[in-house]
């Protein structure tokens, strides 16, 4: 054994005193000098060790020695990767600092000659250090042996050694027996003229960068430590504190290393704002536009208002549209959001336009058929609707009819929709079943619910439907696939109304709903539990609708006449430290609150 | 109040006499022969468009039952009752089960509500 510089883990011992049986400094310096490089020249900065001479630097690494008050951190590692960091951050004095001052290089001598060597394009060296390296993985050895071997190849083609170069191939490569479909390749270079070759890349200084960064990938991260280690470490630990965040709702630029994320309950929408009251009845539905900038809201006074959010997030009455002659059941938003479809209660679809707020055109059927429900395309060209002789209609916004599907429903289709990326077209067609139409493959998924459905609404990315039932309870169906039940929702009032839900918060992690029991219900997506309930309105809350963009801003729609604008509870002095996160809805006054 | 949510039922249809709303179907007709305060009442496996009020213990003449009164959904009316649970064991059957009034439904293919029946023999009441 000797005098043997042990800086590897004690698995690699064995091997290495086979291959280095003269193990001494000496062995050590003779690597070196065959690589031709000084260690103590290179003010690269990156990847070269200190030399190691003395033995208090080998104790370093063999150490069992541990940090943190757990006892899994081992010390050298922990060094390692610290180092690494400081040298990818650019700080290359602070790095080699460390290694000297912890005695716990960053790789191991051979290593660091080897990094060396193919940094400079000493190939047939590389390969004898690779081997030296002694790691167990055959396959690794021989996938970073043909690596290397490649890359001389193309550099000899390069420089027109083709003698060389088929040499190569034919002595060095193909033994290797492996990827011989890239062995081909490499020896049909030859037929194509070889400054041509350079479609295979990979033979310049840039390129040899990209093999050691493909080779860091094939090797052990004990042997080469990987890149960004640390800032992957972190990144996995912020990620689980956010998931375990239950009331999550916070920018993700908002999240610190300082302490540990936790938002509480006051990151959630439980304050009423402003009380709009410009309806003169109850108002059925509401839905923030998809910038957020704007909110419309329809009502039983046969009227639709679009508001407009101003910078500090007080809402003002932009538009109000007046021209149905029977209440007005839903008002939705163009893709664009430059237009709005409101549906009259079995009467007539409306389009208008936002800017000016006039009628663009009217969509009717005749013969008594009016719409029960209405929707985009996805593309917003056209109009698709639910109708009151249970058939599908859909328009072309000139008012052409595209098409009309009879079917077999037996039901009034009371709520339809299209997914944004026009793949499916989502609509109740029987009590309790929900067809989900592939438009391209012009098939027909269906969920089947145990109670009758009441209304719906679609996720943002598409992969799932929020289904509102009869018996009070809310169901969450993954539709990517087979479609399945994935959480239930409860505690809110249902027995005559239609009540409307819908997702929102920091990656739609909360589901809110209207109640007749005039409260609006909020729960945590993932788990179904019912995380707050917020009185203030004076009659049942038909729609809620959570502001896409702001995270921290809700509305409600409400049989007392008003909606409500919920946002963060600026009181609680918890909040204080939280104040300047996020949302643009801040710095709103307190208007009207009738007692929240 | 509120958008209201009702369901239609396919076909011949019973429904509310004040606001047509459907509430049964014959298909769904157990027994014609039940009585109420104020007349005939039909048994049905199963109603639609109703909002259920409070559970109540209640003696009928056969027996105690808990029931609770059943309204129409649009109108509000009382159109009748469900039973919830019987406490003789061989009125069980009745379970789960609706009844609705004849005064207060009308059979879709007749032309007009039923005149009311004002017996006052009262069995089920």
């Amino acid at each position: 054994m000797g005098v043997v510089e042990d800086t590897e883990p004690p698995l690699k011992r064995a091997k290495r005193d086979e291959t280095n049986g003269f193990s001494s400094s000496s062995g050590n310096s003779s690597v070196r000098g065959s690589s031709r490089c000084s260690v103590t020249d290179s003010s690269l900065g990156d990847l070269m060790a200190r030399p190691l001479t003395s033995s208090s630097s080998s104790r370093g690494d063999d150490d069992d020695t541990t940090v943190g008050s757990k006892g899994v951190i081992k010390k050298s590692e922990f060094v390692r990767i610290i180092t690494r960091t400081l040298y990818s951050l650019g700080y290359g004095k602070a790095g080699a600092m460390l290694e000297e001052e912890s005695g716990i290089p960053l790789h191991r001598s051979f290593v660091e000659t080897f990094l060396q060597q193919v940094k400079e394009g000493k190939w047939d060296e590389s390969v004898v250090t690779l081997h030296r390296i002694g790691l167990l993985d055959e396959k690794a050895v021989k996938s970073a042996s043909f690596l290397l071997l490649e890359q001389k190849f193309l550099e000899l083609l390069r420089f027109e050694k083709i003698a060389d170069a088929l040499g190569t191939l034919r002595n060095e490569i193909e033994p290797l027996r492996i990827n011989t479909k890239r062995v081909h390749e490499l020896a049909s270079s030859f037929i194509i003229s070889p400054s041509a070759s350079s479609g295979l890349g990979k033979e310049n200084v840039s390129s040899r960068s990209k093999v050691l960064e493909e080779l860091q990938s094939l090797l052990p991260a004990s042997v080469i430590i990987p890149e960004n280690r640390l800032e992957t470490l972190v990144e996995n630990s912020l990620h689980i504190q956010r998931d375990a965040c239950v009331f999550h709702n916070t920018l993700d630029s908002d999240l610190s290393l300082y302490s540990d994320h936790q938002c509480g309950k006051h990151q959630i929408p439980s304050q009423t704002v402003q009380i709009l009251e410009s309806h003169t009845d109850e108002v059925w539905f509401l839905q923030f536009s998809h910038n957020g900038k704007y909110l419309a809201s329809s009502s039983k006074d046969q009227t639709a208002i679009i508001w407009e959010i101003n910078a500090d997030g007080h809402m003002s009455l932009k538009h109000k549209l007046v021209g149905h002659q029977k209440p007005v059941t839903a008002v939705l938003w163009s893709p664009d959001d430059r237009q709005v479809l409101t549906c009259g209660a079995e009467e007539v679809i409306r389009r208008w336009d936002v800017d000016s707020g006039d009628c663009a055109h009217t969509y009717e059927k005749g013969g008594g058929i009016g719409p029960i429900s209405c929707g985009w395309y996805a593309d917003g060209k056209g109009i698709i609707a639910g109708m009151t002789d249970r058939s599908i209609c859909m328009w072309d916004l000139d008012g052409r009819e595209m098409e009309c599907w009879k079917g077999q429903r037996t039901q009034k289709v009371s709520d339809i929709a299209m997914t944004d990326d026009g793949k499916w077209l989502v609509s109740v067609c029987k009590d309790s079943v929900i067809s989900l139409f592939d438009r391209e493959a012009t098939f027909e998924r269906l969920i089947e619910e145990e109670d009758t459905i009441t209304s719906f609404s679609l996720s943002n990315d598409n992969k799932y439907v929020l289904v509102n039932l009869q018996n009070q309870e809310i169901r969450l169906w993954s539709i990517e696939g087979d479609p399945k039940i994935v959480t239930r929702y409860k505690g809110h009032k249902r027995s005559r109304f239609l009540i409307r839900s819908c997702f929102g918060g920091y990656e739609q992690g909360f589901i809110a709903s209207g109640s007749e029991d005039s409260q609006v219900y909020i729960w945590h997506r993932s788990t179904g539990k019912l995380i707050i309930e917020l009185p203030g309105h004076a009659g049942a809350v038909n729609c809620v609708s959570w502001s896409p963009t702001n995270l921290h801003m809700m509305a409600s729609a409400s049989d007392d006449g008003t909606i409500r604008i919920w946002g963060l509870d600026r009181i609680n002095p918890h909040n204080q430290k939280k104040q300047v996160q996020g949302s643009s809805s801040n710095g709103v006054v307190l208007r009207q609150c009738n007692g929240n | 109040m509120g958008r209201i949510f009702t369901v239609e039922l396919e076909g011949r249809s019973y429904r509310c006499r004040f606001c047509r709303t459907h509430l049964a179907l014959p298909d769904d007709l157990i027994s014609k022969s039940f009585h109420c305060r104020r007349g005939k009442a039909y048994l049905f496996n199963r109603s639609v468009n109703i909002s259920m009020g409070p559970l109540e213990e209640r003696m009928m003449l056969s027996g105690m039952h808990t029931v609770a009164d059943i309204y129409c959904c649009c109108c509000g009316q009382n159109v009748g009752w469900k039973y919830e649970s019987a406490h003789e064991k061989d009125q069980k059957y009745k379970e789960g089960k609706f009844v609705l009034e004849r005064g207060r439904i009308v059979d879709e293919t007749s032309t007009e509500g039923c005149v009311d029946d004002t017996r006052s023999d009262t069995e089920d009441s």
